[in-house]
Order: structure tokens, then sequence, then C-alpha cells
């Protein structure tokens, strides 16, 4: 599970995320691997965002295989599509999960044309 | 829509049946309960004793109800029954149905009743495609519910149906024994709800039993919504009717995404585009701004927190790219299909910077101009960094899906839709020509918002200049010079798609035409080869591929015509843009207020009616707002810092027009004019127009 460790890393250490501005919020995954689970809580106030393990009540909380959200931020998954078929469960404002979207990578082949 | 079908509707949950309140579904039918784009009903088939029922008559009470009235028989000329049976049907997250049946006799009767029901959870794909399914179906008693199901791994849909009299259920339907005193009734409340996902939650039927004023999902009601926008009284009896039914079709047409916290937005038409669509939905929030802002708001926010925001080929998704369309039925959620959602559109981005100006200088909502300043330099930052894909300063398109991508990402989008004067279709990258007119504007737009706005002068003046360089190559790169006219696109060699089309009346809309050649366009467009009398041909009659009935090959567009209308105007052609609106209104006269999709490019002289292309979705929301759009330009209504300009030209048999409480940053403003116009082309009159202003 090291690319989901290094995502939300990532992530708390830019503190900042233009993608979020317009997003306030808290955004929990909880990622289950068999009986364990990995909760990763995202606090999101302007775009300035902070991550913890905290086991806290979020605005919206998304329960997902932990090894499909690892596919999810290497870009070999999508999470829309995901969510479509049932494998992410969402509770809460969506909303918070379509503006946290916009930080997965897309696919690692895709290129621009120009 | 076509061929006896009734369809009532609430967001995007609707029923289509047949005229006796029947769905009878193939793979290849549009009949059924849908929502979320699957079909939860396919069969549900009511049969007294062993009997169809025959339609007395049907009325779409509202667009979310209808009623039946049906009488038990196969199909006699004569009829002659001491029963009548009443199906009252509301859709809501499901349906619910009141079904009665009456006994005219003076004998008591048994009867018994049926319904049949099943489900193939086709996607709506499916339905128009006809594909075979990879799921798990069931069906189960349980709890006094019929539940049927369908399951492929996590994806789940289910179907439970219900009903408030005693009724045998087994795994094909409802069986009820009735027995009716002479001159007596038997009733029962049916209820069909949904559910998706694992664990799902089923929906609650909205409507119950004598719920008479229940109201759709949207936020407001049918009443309010109407109450809410411009009062219109006119000499015209057509135009009044036209304007209403404008008015409610966009009601019916509101959906509210799921992310949009409730607001609403006009989904592309009904019943298989009830969805967000980019183009459409931004389209539509123009046409329909004075008359009902609101859309417009929903519209930015919604396509505003879809914007793209990574490269991803299947979805043709690049940064700051504006989506084209969302969809959540099983083919998108197993990736059969990019719709999850799909950016494959190449006017959209540039729109949206559109929309945000528009909207701002009619309401003067600078809240949302700065909410969504990073979407809309995204967007803008899009057309220089994503979509220029030939290295020469112009938007053009190419699929990256090679598969299930849109090959044509403009309006425009059949296969032939663009085509040489000789009928050939040119390769790939296209450059079509109103992308560079949306990109100009948008360039225009964004940096009147830039520098009143976001208050950065530098990003401002640097937009302009982009803006004016655009300008000037692309009057010289597009300009046909023996024909005086623009080209429909550049191909990929940088040559001359040299069609004369409708795009031309679009590039006068987004300013980016000299104003020298704005004459010999504005011809063009009003000459015998475009202008039918009724409206703009999309392809000039004499072109290779010029089909009075073909889709975007000669057929006129109500939506594109009143762009079209706009266009003129902006070059102060107002007694041209008068004459269009005067033909579109009166082709809407025909279908009773109602415009279609497209109708036929025939000279109007000759066929006397327009003749309707025949298309699966009616109301669509763009030919819905096209009659407001005219409105707008026929009154000649241009916001001016907190003024609204009134400047009339209208046709002489509209007579005398009045527009009351257009909102805006003014408040609330009356528009009134005079018919002058004489539809006699050239022979221009002096205009008459008064405008009063008041503010609450």
């Amino acid at each position: 599970m090291e690319a989901t460790t290094e995502f939300f890393n990532e992530l708390e250490t830019r503190g900042h995320e233009p993608l979020l501005e317009n997003a306030t919020g808290t955004l929990r995954f909880d990622l289950a691997n068999g009986k364990r689970k990995a909760r990763w809580l995202v606090t999101i106030k302007k775009g300035d965002v902070t991550v913890s393990h905290a086991n806290r009540k979020a605005d919206c909380v998304a329960s997902v295989d932990q090894a499909l959200f690892e596919q999810i931020v290497t870009g070999e998954e999508n999470a829309m599509a995901a969510v479509l078929r049932g494998e992410i469960g969402i509770e809460g404002k969506p909303q918070l999960l379509v503006f946290f979207q916009r930080l997965f990578p897309g696919p690692k082949n895709s290129m621009r044309r120009s | 829509m076509n061929g006896g079908l009734v369809q009532i509707l609430d967001g995007n949950t609707f029923v289509v049946s047949d005229s006796r309140g029947d769905i009878e579904a193939s793979l290849t039918d549009p009949t059924g309960l849908f929502s979320f784009d699957s079909r939860f009903l396919s069969t549900w088939i009511l049969t007294v004793n062993g009997q169809r029922l025959n339609p007395l008559s049907v009325d779409d009470l509202q667009y979310f109800e209808s009623r039946f009235f049906l009488v038990p028989g196969t199909g006699t000329v004569y009829v002659d029954s001491k029963l009548s049976v009443i199906r009252r049907r509301a859709v809501g997250d499901g349906f619910h149905e009141e079904l009665t049946i009456l006994n005219h006799d003076a004998k008591p009767v048994d009867l018994k009743v049926r319904i049949d029901a099943a489900s193939d959870f086709a996607d709506l794909f499916e339905v128009k495609d006809a594909l075979e399914k990879k799921g798990r179906y069931s069906a189960q008693v349980r709890n006094r519910h019929l539940v049927l199901g369908y399951e492929r791994g996590s994806y789940m849909r289910q179907t439970a149906i219900s009903a408030s009299a005693p009724a045998k259920l087994d795994k094909k339907g409802l069986t009820f024994a009735v027995h009716i005193e002479p001159q007596g009734s038997w009733t029962t409340d049916v209820d069909v709800v949904t559910a998706t996902g694992p664990g799902g939650t089923y929906t609650r039927p909205k409507y119950e039993r004598g719920e008479r004023r229940a109201q759709p999902n949207m936020e407001r009601s049918l009443e309010r919504w109407l109450d809410e926008a411009p009062r219109l009284e006119c000499d015209w009896d057509p135009l009044k009717t036209t304007y209403r039914r404008s008015l409610v079709d966009l009601a019916a047409l509101r959906f509210s995404p799921p992310v949009s916290g409730g607001s609403s937005l006009p989904a592309a038409g009904l019943p298989w585009f009830m969805t967000m669509f980019g183009r459409d939905s931004i389209f539509t929030s123009l046409q329909a701004l004075p008359f009902t802002p609101e859309l417009a708001a929903t519209t930015l926010h919604a396509l505003g927190n879809w914007q793209g925001s990574r490269l991803d080929d299947f979805r043709d998704e690049d940064p700051g790219r504006i989506l084209h369309e969302l969809r959540y039925g099983e083919m998108t959620a197993f990736e059969e299909r990019p719709h999850s959602p799909y950016y494959g559109a190449a006017d959209a981005t540039p729109l949206y910077v559109v929309l945000l100006d528009e909207y701002e200088r009619w309401t003067g909502d600078r809240r949302l101009v700065r909410e969504l300043e990073r979407e809309a330099r995204a967007a803008l930052a899009w057309i220089d960094d994503y979509a220029d894909l030939m290295g020469n300063g112009y938007i053009s398109y190419q699929r990256r899906n090679e598969d299930t991508g849109l090959e044509n990402q403009c309006w425009k989008d059949s296969w032939d839709s663009i085509s040489y004067r000789d009928g050939r279709i040119p390769g790939f990258p296209r450059a079509t020509c109103e992308l560079q007119g949306y990109a100009y504007d948008a360039k225009m737009r964004g940096a009147r918002l830039a520098r009143e706005i976001w208050k950065d002068t530098e990003f401002a003046g640097e937009l302009e200049r982009q803006a004016a360089d655009l300008k000037r190559r692309f009057n010289r790169d597009f300009w046909v010079e023996d024909g005086e006219y623009f080209a429909l696109a550049l191909d990929s060699e940088g040559g001359q798609v040299d069609a004369l089309t409708s795009n031309n009346g679009h590039l006068l809309w987004s300013g980016i035409v000299d104003k020298s050649k704005a004459k010999k366009v504005a011809e063009h467009l009003m000459g015998p080869r475009l202008f039918s009398g009724w409206g703009v041909r999309t392809l000039a009659e004499g072109e290779g591929r010029y089909n009075p009935i073909g889709y975007h090959v000669g057929t006129v567009w109500p939506f594109d015509s009143s762009f079209v209308a706009w266009g003129l105007r902006r070059y102060g052609f107002k007694e041209d843009a008068a004459r269009i609106a005067a033909g579109i209104l009166d082709a809407a006269e025909f279908f009773d207020g109602r415009l279609p999709e497209a109708f036929g490019g025939y000279e109007r002289g000759v066929t006397k009616y327009p003749v309707q292309y025949p298309t699966a979705c009616s109301p669509q929301a763009w030919s819905t707002g096209a009659p407001l759009l005219l409105l707008r330009t026929m009154l000649g209504l241009e916001p001016q810092g907190d003024n609204l300009i009134v400047d009339p030209a209208l046709a002489e048999n509209i007579g005398l027009l009045a527009l009351l409480d257009i909102p805006g940053r003014w408040g609330r403003v009356d528009a009134f004019a005079r018919g002058r116009v004489d539809l006699e082309p050239r022979q221009l009159r002096r205009q008459g127009a008064r405008a009063s202003t008041r503010s609450r």
C-alpha cells in the first residue's frame, strides 16, 4: 500500500491544493484490507489540506477496498467508474469526493496529442 | 415523443409507456421505467380477466403525472363496456400508480386483475444499441414485495413492487381477486421503487394516495417557476402559447445532478438525454438567461465541479476541459463507454467562460465569478495548452479514444457534417470555424472578468492581445475569397474546408468577424442558399452534401438559428434577426409551441409547413430555449452596466409585445415593442420602441 501512503503524505506535505480551493469539509477514506481497516482523514479548508489517521466523523466517508484504492492513486482505475460499479461506498456529501477525485492521476500511458 | 408513447418524468427518472399505460419493452424498444440511465421496468402490463385494455383517452396532467382511461376488450371499433379502468401514474423516485376499476353494471362482478412485471435492467446505451447483458437476474417475493434484481459484481440494481390492496405476488407479477358491487368501484395503490449499489437503500415513492398537490423533485414547483419568469403580453397569440410551452418544457428539463445540492440545470433532452451535457446545458443556459438566470449558475457550478484535471485518453480528458456528457449506467460503470464523465467536446470549454461572463453581465453576481476564477482560468489555459492540436494557433479536435470516443467534437457531431464544397470529408484534426469564434469570445470576456472582478490587469491585457491576434489570423485564414464567407473548418494541412454553413452566424455571435466582412456574411445567412424562410439551413443548398433532411447537412435547427439571430444583432443587422425570429416562431406554431430539434431545409414557399426531422428527443433543451433567445433578440435586450438596454426590431405581424419583470442586476425591468419589420427582405422601415424601467 505504498502508493496510497505516498499519495496522502505528498498531499500533507503540499498543505495547499489549488484544485480544492472551493472545497471545505472533512473527507474520510476507510480502506479495507481483509479485516484490517486503514483510515485517512482529510480536512480541507478552502484548499488548505491536513491529513491524519484520526477516527473521527466526517462530512463524507468513502469506503473502498485498499487494493482498489491503490490502483486509483496510481491511475490504473478511475474513481468515478468505481463509484458507479458500487465498489466505492459513499456516505455523506458526495460533493467533497467530486472535488477530491481531481487529485487522482490519469492512466500512465495517456498523453496529449499536440 | 413519437408514435403514441406517453412519457412522464421527474429529474432523470422517467416512464415511457404506450397509450394504455403498459410497458412492453424489447432491447430495442424504448419503453420502460428509467432512472440514472438504467431501465428498472421493461414489462408492466395490466389485464382484466386475461384481457388487455383499450385506451379511451390519456391526460398528461403534468410532466410528472398522467392518467389513462381504459376499457376492457380487444380493439373493436364499438366499445360498450360495463367496466372502466383508470390508471393514474406519477413519477418521482420510482413511480406511484393508482388503479381504479368502476362497475357500471346493475350486477356485481368478480374480476381477476393482473399486472405482469419484469425488468431487463438495460443501460440506456443498450436500449439504443441492443447489446447482450453480462450479469445475473433474480426475482423474489419477500415481505409483500416483488423484488426484481440484477447483479454484476458489486454493481446492483433492484426494483421493488408492492400494492395496498390484497394481492397474490409471484415472480412475474401481482394478481388481485376483485369483487365490485353494482355501480361500485375498487381501487389499489401500486408502488414501484428502485435501489442501486450493494445494500442500496430503496427510493421512497413521493406520491401517495390523495396527494393531489404532489410536487416534482425540483426545488421549485411548476407554479412558482412560471410565476417568477417574466410575463409576456402580445397581440399575436401563437407567441404566447410558444412562450408558455417553452417555460413549462424548460421546467420539465430541469435536472439536479447529485452534487448540485438540489439546484437544477437544463438537461439536454427528453427522455434519452436527461443528464448533464456541457454544450447543451451551456447553450440552453445562455438562451434562458433573461428569464431564469439561476439555471446558468447551476450549470457553471456543476460543470466547474467536474472540470477535467488530468490526461485520460479513454475519456478524452485534459486539465481544464469542460465535460461533454456524464452517465450513470452499467456500461459507463464497467468502462464499456467512457461517460464517467466523457470530455470529448471542443466547444464546451470556451463556451464555459462565455457563459460565466454573460451570466455576470445579467445578474451582477460577482461572487460566483470570484468563486469560479480558478475554473475559468483553467478553461482559458486549455484553449492554448491542450486544444491547439496542430500547433497553428487554432482549436482543433481529434479523439484519443478511437474506439468509443466522438469523432466530431463540435455541435454538428454526425459523421458527414464537416465537408468541403464538393462533398469530400476532411481527415483529422479538424479546426471548425465556430470553435475559433468561441475561443475569441472567451478570451475577450475572460479579459473583462480579469480586469473588473479578478483585478488582474496584466492577465486581461494578455488575453486581449491574444484575442486580437486570433481575430486577425482568423479573418485571413478562414475567409473564402471567391465565396466571401468563412470556411467551415481548416483541415490538417491548413487548407480550407470550404462549404458554406450556418456556422457563419455563430461567428457573428462571437464577434470574431471583421466589420468589413460582416455585411457579406449576413447576406449569405439571409440569402436563398441558407435561409429557408423558416430559419437558417445548417448547410447551404448547392453544396455537395446538401440534403434538406440530412441531420447536419441541410436541416434547420431552431437552436442554431436563434444564435444566428443573436449574431446578426451583434453586428447591427436587427431586421434580419427579426426575420429569422419570425420564421422560427411561425414554425413553432405548427408544433403547438414545442419546436423540434430540427426540421427539413425545404424552401418555405414550397412546403408551406415545416417538415419535422424524426428524432428521439422532444422536448429538446436548446430547441426549448430558442424562442426565449429570439425574444431577447427581437426586443434587443442587452445589459449595459446596471441598466438593461431595449432596442426592439420585430416583425409586423407580432403587433404589440411586452415582456414584463425581466430579472437582472437592475431589479426588474419591462420591455415594450411594436412590430414594424416588413418580412419582405431588405425593405427596411424605421423601428419604433420605448422602454421603461423600474426597480423593486
